[in-house]
């Protein structure tokens, strides 16, 4: 344990971003195994521990180089970037509750025999012994799940955006302040 | 706000490097407030003229004030 403490007091910022490399490496393989073998708690909790590992990683940098103006920096991009995302993100959830509340009640209540099918699925049925015809691949039933998993996507295209906002709004205060400002020094 | 770091960087023979380093700054924080993009903190603009044994207002001007 004290070996392992000492690796992460000697450890710079380039090591930093090696190790989140790798663990970035490692996250994608724990996504792909987690849509292989259908285990969705699988990606979060690597995730979870992937996010603890770079936090404790980064608290152990000795050469990170932080000032004021930089907090400054950080903080206006950050605040920035919450005001445009909490509005696109409003509008969005508008939408999305728009769409929610003109779907059918869920979960799918089962309806009387003479009413027709409780699930849209169940209206398809597969040919002769359930096999359906060569070739033909049988949709899964529609339990909500599947959807709920599709509202995923647009979950993870608003964080994206998050990003690339921050990193907007970063470059743009950067620059405000100085960042990349030089002189007759720096030569 | 106007500054005069960089006479005193002079008076003192120092780097803005140097002088980002004594103060416990990056040296580009040093040069934004140089060139007048950056308002350093009242704790940070107090270091600076304890550095060079000047009062605040030595360094430091605020354009109309008397």
């Amino acid at each position: 344990m004290s070996e392992l403490t000492n690796i992460c007091d000697l450890m710079k910022q380039n090591t930093f971003y090696i190790l989140a490399g790798i663990i970035g490496l490692v996250e994608v393989g724990m996504f792909w195994f987690s849509v292989r073998y259908m285990i969705p708690y699988l990606i979060s909790a690597a995730f979870l521990v992937g996010v603890l590992i770079l936090y404790l990683a980064w608290r152990s940098i000795t050469d990170r180089q932080t000032d004021e103006r930089a907090v400054l920096i950080n903080q206006k991009a950050g605040m920035a970037t919450f005001m445009v995302f909490w509005v696109i993100f409003f509008a969005t959830s508008l939408g999305s509750a728009v769409i929610g509340l003109g779907a059918p009640p869920f979960p799918h209540f089962p309806r009387p025999p003479d009413q027709g099918p409780s699930r849209i699925n169940e209206s398809i049925k597969p040919f002769g012994d359930g096999q359906g015809l060569p070739g033909e691949s049988i949709r899964p039933p529609d339990d909500g799940l599947i959807r709920l998993g599709h509202f995923g996507y647009l979950q993870l295209a608003l964080l994206f955006l998050m990003f690339f906002l921050y990193v907007g709004f970063r470059i743009y205060y950067a620059r405000k302040y100085g960042e990349w400002e030089s002189d007759e020094e720096q030569d | 706000m106007k500054n005069r770091i960089k006479v005193f960087r002079a008076m003192h023979d120092l780097t803005q490097d140097a002088l980002a380093q004594q103060l416990g700054v990056t040296r580009q924080t040093i040069l934004a407030i140089e060139k007048g993009k950056y308002d350093p903190s009242l704790e940070l603009a107090f270091k600076i003229a304890r550095f060079f044994n000047v009062s605040i207002e030595e360094v430091f001007s605020y354009p109309g004030a008397p």
